[in-house]
C-alpha cells in the first residue's frame, strides 16, 4: 500500500478530538484534519465513576461525526483512544460497548503509561534534538485533564515515570466548592497539590539533576502560549510572566483575552500552576513544548508499525531501561535478572516455531525475566504474590494495562504453583484467554530459564534449541558444574510439556 | 493602533442616509436617457423593489429601536428617531422622482415606443373594455375574496406587501319601504386583494396591430368592483399597499432548534406593525382616514402616489416580447479559456491557479466543478457552504447526485439568509433526503463565506481542491452580479478549507490559518493591520496605496483605519456600490481618499482588496464588506490571491473601474455622488469593456487551440442553460 489513510481519536478528560494523516513511506506521515470538541467527560467521572447519558448521547454523536469525517478522506484504519476519564470509570465495559453499538467505533483505553509513552514517542518523532537532549537528565512533564504524568531521563534512556492524579480538570473539579472562599486561587491549588509533589520529588528526584524539562501535549501550547511559541522554548522567565499575567485572573476574563473557551479557559490557572511547581522542583531554566499530542504519539506508533516510517529512537530500550530501574529499586540482583533474561531470549528465540509468538511477546518475556525477583525486597517468603503485586502497581512506560498484567502473571506463576484459566478468577486476576495462553508460554519459558540460573551464578552461557519431532532438545552450554541446575530442572520439564506438547530434553554441549 | 482621534461622529454618514443615496444612483440609471428606453424600465422596477426591502429590514429595525427605548446614537450620531424622521422626507422625495421619471419620461416614451399603459380603466376603448370584463369574469372574479367592515366584521388582516382595493360601500336603496336610517347610507368599509397569484400586468387587445397594449390587474377589478358587492352601492374604490415590520429577530441562544424556529417566524412575520402606507393620491379622504386608523400609522408613513402602486411589476413590462430594440442585448457569458478543451477539469487546476470573473466569464466551471466531483470515482468528499442558491439549481442536483453516488457530501445551508429562508429549508430537506449532511451553521453567525472543497484520492495521495469566491453559489445571479473566484489545489488552502468546515460544523477553530483570513475573530484586525501597514510605509516615503472595491463600507474602526491611513498619505482609492458611510475630503482627515460606485447593468458584487506594501502588492478576495455585520457576525473568507498572472488580472479589473467615466458616480465632499467630466475623454464603460475583453479571449483561445490540430473534433453540446 503506498498511500494510506489513518484517523486518531483521543477521548480526553475535556475535549474529544480526532487527527486525520496520511501516511506513505515517501513522506512519512502528514496531517490533513485536525478537529476538536470541548467536552468535559472528566467532570462527572472524577465524582461518580460515571459518565451522565446526555455527556454520552453529544459523545457518540461527535464520535459519529468523526467517522463521517474519516470518509471524507477515506480513512482506511482508525485508534480510538480513550484516557484518564476513561480509566476511571466504574462501568467502562458497559460505556464502551454503548459506544461500539451506537457508533461502531472500538474504544480502546490506554493505561497511563501506555498513554504517557505514546505521547513521549510523537516528540522523539518529531524532534532530533531530542536523543541530544536526553543525554542529560531531562524531564517530560504531560498534564491532562485527569492525571498527569512525568518521566524522567538520564544516559540516553528513560529512568521513572509516575503518573499523579493531579490533571487540570481533576484539581478544578475538586476544588470547585473552595474557590468562592478565596481570592488566592492559585495558592488553594498550591497547597492542593504539595503533597503528592513533595513525595514525587523526595523519592524519584533526590539525585537526579534535571537539566531539560519537555511539557508535552497541546493545551500549553495552543491555549496557553499561543503565538508566542515560534520556537517552542519557553524560558522560565517567560513562564513566570505568563503565570503572573493569568493566574490572578476570572475564567471569564482569561478566556475573553486569550480567545478560547470559557471550559478550556477553566483549566488554564490549575495547569500554569501545576506546571510551575514543577519548574520549581526541577528547577530548570527554560521549558520546551513541541506541541505535540497524543494523536500524534498515536499516529506516529502506527506508522511505525506499518513501516511507513523508521524508528528514530529505540523506544523499547526505554522500557526495558525503566525495568531494570524498577529491578534495582527492589534490590534484584543485576547479574542474576541480566542472566535470566539472556537466558530465556535464548530459549525463546530457538524456539519460535514452537511458541509461535513475536516480538512484543518477547519483550514482554524480557521485561518479566527483569523484575521476577523484586517481590523478595518486601517479602522472602511471598516473593512472588510481592512482585505480583509490585508489578500491577508500577507504571511501565509502554505497556498496556493488560500486557502489565500479563508479566505480572508471569513472574508470579514462576515461583508459585500454576493456575489454570478458570481459577484465576477466583484469584481476582482478569485476564482473557489469548493472553492467559501467551502468559503460560512466557512462564513456562521463564520457569525454565530461571531454573537455569539458580544458584545465581550464571554458569549457563547459552541455549540451543533444536527441535526434533515432538522432542525439543536443548544444548546447554556451559563449562561449569551445572548439576544443581539439571536437577532442579525435572520439575520444570513436565510444566514445559503440559504448555509446548513437546517433551524436553537438555544436553550439555559438546556432549552427546 | 488607537484610532479614536479618528472615529468623531462628524466624520461619518448615517448608513440609511447613504444607502437611500444609492438607490437614488439607481433611479438616475431610470433617468438616464442615453439607456434604452426598457433598460430604464428595469431600473425603474429595481429601485422600487429596493426601497421595499429598506422599509422592511432597516426602516422596521429603527421603529424596533424607539419602541424599545433605545436611545443610542448611530456614527454619524443620529438617533433611530431621527433617522426615521429624515428617512420619511428623504423616501418621500425618492418616490416623488420615481413617479416623476414615470410619468413624464417614460410613460411617454413607452407610447412612441407603441407599448401603451392603460392608466386608468376608463379609458379603455369599447373593445377593450369587453376584453377586460371578460377576462374579469373568467380569471378574476373566482379568486377574490372582498371583505367588508362592520359591527359584526372586526377590520381584516391585511397581508404584508400585497396590493389590495379599499372601497367605501353603501346598502343599495330599495324604492320601497325605506326607513329613515337607511337613507342616509351609512359608509362601510370594504377590502379586496388583487390576487397575487395572477399576472399584475394583464394584455389587452391594441388599437392599433403591432402595438402592446397593457393594464394592470387593480383597474380590471377596479372597473368590475361593483359585481363583488351586489346589494351595495360602490362610492369609491382605491388601490393600497402596506409593508409590515419584517426583520426577524430571532432570540438565537433560546432558540433550540434552528429550522423549527425560523419556521415558526416565517408564519409570524406577516402579523408585523405596519409600517408604510401607500395609497393613490386621489384617495377619498373618508376611505383614506379609515385606513390610517386601522393600520394606526402617523402621517410621515402614509405615501400618496401619483401612479401605480408597486413599481416592481415594471420588471414584468420590461419582459413583454418584441421590444428588443429597447433592450440591451442580454450578454452571454464567455467560456472561461482554461476550460476551453478536454481536459478533465481536476487537471486543469492542477496546472495551475485558475480565475474567474463573472458574468464576464461564464459560471459553468463552478457547476461542472460540482458536476464531476459527483461522478469522478476518486473523489472522496464535496463541502460546500450555500448562501443563496437559484430555483431548480444545479448545483444542488449535482450534490445530491453525488450523494447517491456514495460521496461524503457535506452541505452548508444558511438558513438565515434574509428572504431566502423558505427557499433554503426546501433545499435542505431535499440534500438530507438525498443522503447529504446538512449542517445549518453556527448560532448567532451567518455563513456568508463562498467556498467549496473537493477531496480527491490520487495516486500521490489526498489532494485537495478549493475553490473560493466572492459571490453565492447561485447559477442565475451568476449572469448578472459580478463577482470572481478562483480554483485551486495549493494544499495551504486546501488545509484551510478543511479547517472552515470543522469549524463551522461546530469543532474548534484551527490552531492557525495558513492563507484564509476568517472573519468574525480574525478578520478586522488583519484588514487593520494591512491598513496601519500602508499608513506606515507611507511614512517611510514608500509606495503607499489601498484600492478595495465592496458593496458597502460602514465599519467604524476600518473607516478610522483609512483616515488615518490617508492622513499618514496613503492613497486610498474605494470602488463601494451602496452604502458609504465614510467622508471624503474632510481635511487632514480624508483628502487622500476617494470614493465612487458603479451602477451599471450588472450588480457590483465583488469584493477586491489591493494593499501596495511597499512595491510588493498583496491582493486579497473574499465574501466580506468592511461592514460590522460581516466582519463581526458573520463567517466570512477573504482570500489573498497568490497566482502573479491572476493578479495582474485583478490589477486589471480594478484599473478598468478606476477608468470608468460612463456607470460611475464619484462621491462629493458634500455627500454627493456625482457622475466625472467626460469632455474630451474616451467613454469607458468597464462592464462593458470587461464583456468585450472576455469574448475576445474566449474566441482567440478557441482559434488557438483549433489551429493546433489537424483534425477538427466534434463540440459536445453546450450546457442547457439552466
Amino acid at each position: 500500500m503506498a498511500v494510506m489513510t489513518f484517523a486518531a481519536i483521543d477521548i480526553g478528560s475535556y475535549e474529544v478530538s480526532m487527527k486525520i494523516f496520511e501516511m506513505s513511506k515517501r513522506i512519512g506521515f502528514r496531517e490533513l484534519n485536525d478537529v476538536r470538541y470541548s467536552l468535559e467527560i472528566g467532570k462527572g467521572v472524577y465524582s461518580d465513576g460515571k459518565i451522565d447519558s446526555e455527556m454520552l448521547n453529544v459523545l457518540c454523536e461527535v464520535l459519529n461525526d468523526f467517522k463521517r469525517l474519516m470518509q471524507d478522506f477515506g480513512v482506511e484504519e482508525y485508534r480510538a483512544c480513550g484516557t484518564s476519564a476513561f480509566r476511571e470509570l466504574v462501568n467502562p465495559l458497559l460505556i464502551i460497548e454503548q459506544i461500539y453499538q451506537r457508533t461502531g467505533m472500538k474504544i480502546e483505553i490506554l493505561s497511563s503509561a501506555e498513554q504517557h509513552f505514546l505521547g513521549y514517542k510523537s516528540i522523539a518523532a518529531i524532534e532530533k534534538g531530542f536523543k541530544k537532549m536526553i543525554q542529560k537528565g531531562t524531564a517530560i512533564l504531560d498534564v491532562g485533564g485527569g492525571s498527569l504524568q512525568v518521566s524522567l531521563f538520564d544516559k540516553d534512556a528513560l529512568v521513572t515515570t509516575q503518573g499523579l492524579k493531579m490533571g487540570s480538570l481533576r484539581i478544578r473539579q475538586r476544588l470547585q466548592e473552595l474557590e468562592k472562599t478565596t481570592i488566592h486561587y492559585d495558592k488553594l491549588v498550591e497547597e492542593f497539590i504539595r503533597n503528592d509533589l513533595m513525595s514525587f520529588q523526595r523519592l524519584y528526584l533526590k539525585d537526579k539533576d534535571i537539566r531539560n524539562v519537555i511539557l508535552m501535549g497541546d493545551f500549553i501550547t495552543d491555549m496557553i502560549f499561543q503565538e508566542e511559541m515560534e520556537d517552542r522554548i519557553i524560558t522560565r522567565e517567560e513562564f513566570m510572566k505568563r503565570y503572573e499575567d493569568t493566574v490572578g485572573k476570572s475564567v471569564d476574563l482569561l478566556a475573553q483575552e486569550m480567545e478560547i473557551d470559557p471550559e478550556y479557559a477553566s483549566l488554564v490557572v490549575p495547569t500554569m500552576v501545576v506546571c510551575r511547581n514543577f519548574i520549581d522542583i526541577f528547577n530548570a531554566e527554560s521549558l520546551w513544548a513541541p506541541g505535540v499530542s497524543l494523536l500524534d504519539g498515536i499516529a506516529y506508533d502506527f506508522a511505525e508499525k506499518k513501516k511507513f516510517l523508521k524508528s528514530v529512537h529505540n523506544f523499547e530500550n526505554d522500557i526495558l531501561v525503566t525495568s531494570k530501574n524498577i529491578a534495582k529499586r527492589y534490590s534484584s540482583s543485576k547479574s542474576h535478572i541480566q542472566g535470566t533474561m539472556n537466558l530465556c531470549l535464548n530459549i525463546f528465540d530457538s524456539m519460535k516455531k514452537v511458541h509461535g509468538m513475536g516480538a512484543r511477546e518477547r519483550l514482554l518475556l524480557q521485561i518479566a525475566a527483569l523484575l521476577h525477583d523484586c517481590g523478595k525486597y518486601i517479602s522472602m517468603e511471598k516473593g512472588s504474590e510481592c512482585s505480583y503485586q509490585i508489578i500491577m502497581s508500577t507504571d511501565i512506560i509502554g505497556l498496556s494495562s493488560m500486557e502489565r498484567q500479563m508479566i505480572a502473571c508471569a513472574v508470579r506463576f514462576n515461583n508459585s504453583a500454576f493456575v489454570y484459566y478458570d481459577e484465576l478468577y477466583s484469584m481476582g486476576i482478569a485476564i482473557d484467554r489469548e493472553s492467559y495462553i501467551k502468559v503460560v508460554k512466557m512462564t513456562a519459558i521463564l520457569r525454565l530459564a530461571n531454573a537455569m540460573d539458580r544458584s545465581h551464578y550464571q554458569k549457563v552461557k547459552g541455549i540451543k534449541a533444536v527441535l526434533k519431532d515432538r522432542e525439543l532438545q536443548m544444548i546447554v552450554d556451559s563449562a561449569q558444574d551445572i548439576s544443581l541446575e539439571l536437577g532442579l530442572l525435572k520439575d520444570k520439564e513436565a510444566f514445559f510439556e503440559e504448555v509446548f506438547g513437546i517433551r524436553l530434553v537438555l544436553r550439555r554441549k559438546g556432549r552427546a | 493602533m488607537d484610532f479614536e482621534k479618528f472615529e468623531k461622529k462628524e466624520y461619518f454618514v448615517n448608513r440609511e442616509l447613504s444607502w437611500l443615496k444609492f438607490d437614488e444612483r439607481v433611479l438616475s440609471e431610470a433617468r438616464d436617457k442615453n439607456l434604452p428606453l426598457f433598460d430604464r424600465l428595469k431600473f425603474l422596477s429595481i429601485t422600487a423593489s429596493n426601497l421595499d426591502e429598506f422599509f422592511m429590514v432597516r426602516v422596521a429595525s429603527l421603529k424596533d429601536q424607539v419602541h424599545a427605548g433605545y436611545h443610542k446614537t448611530d456614527i454619524a450620531g443620529m438617533t433611530a428617531k431621527e433617522q426615521l424622521k429624515e428617512i420619511s422626507v428623504r423616501t418621500h422625495e425618492l418616490v416623488h422622482v420615481q413617479y416623476n421619471t414615470l410619468n413624464r419620461s417614460l410613460i411617454p416614451a413607452l407610447e412612441k415606443a407603441g407599448m401603451h399603459l392603460v392608466a386608468a380603466h376608463e379609458n379603455l376603448t369599447e373593445a377593450q373594455s369587453v376584453f377586460v370584463d371578460r377576462y374579469f369574469e373568467d380569471n378574476v372574479y373566482p379568486v377574490l375574496t372582498p371583505m367588508a367592515m362592520d359591527s359584526s366584521r372586526p377590520f381584516p388582516l391585511i397581508r404584508n406587501k400585497t396590493l389590495n382595493i379599499g372601497a367605501l360601500i353603501s346598502k343599495k336603496e330599495k324604492s320601497d319601504k325605506l326607513s329613515k336610517k337607511d337613507k342616509t347610507g351609512e359608509l362601510l368599509f370594504a377590502t379586496v386583494q388583487v390576487p397575487s397569484v395572477l399576472p399584475r400586468v394583464v394584455q389587452i387587445p391594441s388599437k392599433k396591430d403591432g402595438d402592446t397594449t397593457v393594464i394592470l390587474l387593480e383597474e380590471i377589478i377596479e372597473r368590475n368592483i361593483d359585481k363583488l358587492f351586489l346589494s351595495y352601492d360602490v362610492i369609491c374604490a382605491h388601490p393600497y399597499r402596506i409593508m409590515r415590520n419584517a426583520d426577524l429577530t430571532i432570540d438565537e441562544d433560546e432558540a433550540e432548534d434552528l429550522l423549527v424556529e425560523i419556521q415558526r417566524q416565517l408564519k409570524k412575520r406577516q402579523w408585523g406593525e405596519v409600517i408604510r402606507l401607500e395609497v393613490e393620491d386621489n384617495m377619498d379622504e373618508r376611505l383614506l382616514k379609515i385606513l390610517k386608523t386601522e393600520f394606526d400609522i402617523k402621517e410621515a408613513d402614509v405615501f400618496e402616489i401619483n401612479g401605480p402602486l408597486d413599481l416592481t411589476m415594471l420588471m414584468k413590462v420590461y419582459g413583454a416580447e418584441g421590444f428588443d430594440a429597447y433592450k440591451t442585448p442580454r450578454y452571454q457569458p464567455a467560456p472561461v479559456p482554461e476550460f476551453q478543451n478536454e481536459k478533465d477539469i481536476f487537471q486543469v487546476i492542477r496546472e495551475g491557479d485558475v480565475f474567474l470573473h463573472h458574468p464576464y466569464m461564464s459560471f459553468d466551471p463552478v457547476v461542472n466543478f460540482v458536476r464531476q466531483a459527483a461522478k469522478d470515482p476518486d473523489v472522496l468528499a464535496i463541502k460546500q457552504t450555500l448562501y443563496r442558491v437559484s430555483g431548480n439549481s444545479p448545483i444542488i442536483a449535482a450534490l445530491a447526485q453525488a450523494a447517491e453516488n456514495g460521496k461524503q457530501v457535506s452541505v452548508l445551508v444558511e438558513l438565515k439568509a434574509r428572504f431566502d429562508e423558505e427557499n433554503n429549508i426546501v433545499w435542505a430537506k431535499k440534500l438530507e433526503k438525498a443522503g447529504c449532511h446538512v449542517i445549518y451553521g453556527l448560532v448567532g453567525l451567518k455563513t456568508h463565506s463562498k467556498i467549496t472543497l473537493v477531496v480527491r484520492r490520487e495516486e500521490t495521495g489526498i489532494r485537495r481542491y478549493v475553490h473560493l469566491a466572492t459571490g453565492n453559489y447561485n447559477d442565475s445571479t451568476a449572469k448578472l452580479y459580478t463577482d470572481c473566484g478562483i480554483f485551486t489545489c495549493d494544499e495551504r488552502f486546501g488545509e484551510d478549507a478543511t479547517a472552515v468546515f470543522n469549524m463551522l460544523s461546530g469543532y474548534s477553530e484551527p490552531k492557525s490559518w495558513n492563507k484564509l483570513i476568517v472573519a468574525p475573530i480574525w478578520m478586522k484586525d488583519r484588514f487593520l493591520s494591512l491598513i496601519e501597514r500602508e499608513a506606515e510605509n507611507a511614512k517611510k516615503g514608500l509606495p503607499a496605496l489601498i484600492r478595495a472595491k465592496m458593496n458597502s463600507l460602514c465599519d467604524p474602526k476600518i473607516i478610522a483605519g483609512l483616515y488615518y491611513a490617508s492622513s499618514c498619505g496613503v492613497q486610498v482609492e474605494l470602488l463601494v456600490r451602496g452604502i458609504c458611510c465614510l467622508k471624503v475630503g474632510v481635511p487632514g482627515i480624508s483628502e487622500n481618499i476617494h470614493v465612487r460606485s458603479i451602477v451599471g447593468e450588472f450588480l457590483e458584487h465583488s469584493r477586491i482588496f489591493y494593499f501596495e506594501n511597499g512595491g510588493n502588492p498583496e491582493i486579497y478576495m473574499g465574501s466580506a464588506d468592511w461592514m460590522p455585520r460581516n466582519l463581526d457576525r458573520r463567517v466570512e473568507i477573504v482570500f489573498p490571491v497568490e497566482d502573479e498572472k491572476i493578479k495582474k488580472e485583478l490589477e486589471h479589473v480594478l484599473d478598468l473601474e478606476f477608468k470608468d467615466n460612463v456607470k460611475a458616480h464619484i462621491l462629493q465632499p458634500d455627500g454627493t455622488y456625482v457622475k466625472p467630466d467626460k469632455r474630451g475623454k474616451a467613454q469607458i464603460n468597464s462592464q462593458m469593456e470587461f464583456c468585450i475583453e472576455a469574448t475576445e479571449k474566449a474566441a482567440l483561445h478557441k482559434h488557438e487551440e483549433k489551429k493546433s490540430r489537424v483534425f477538427i473534433p466534434a463540440e459536445p453540446a453546450e450546457d442547457i442553460e439552466e
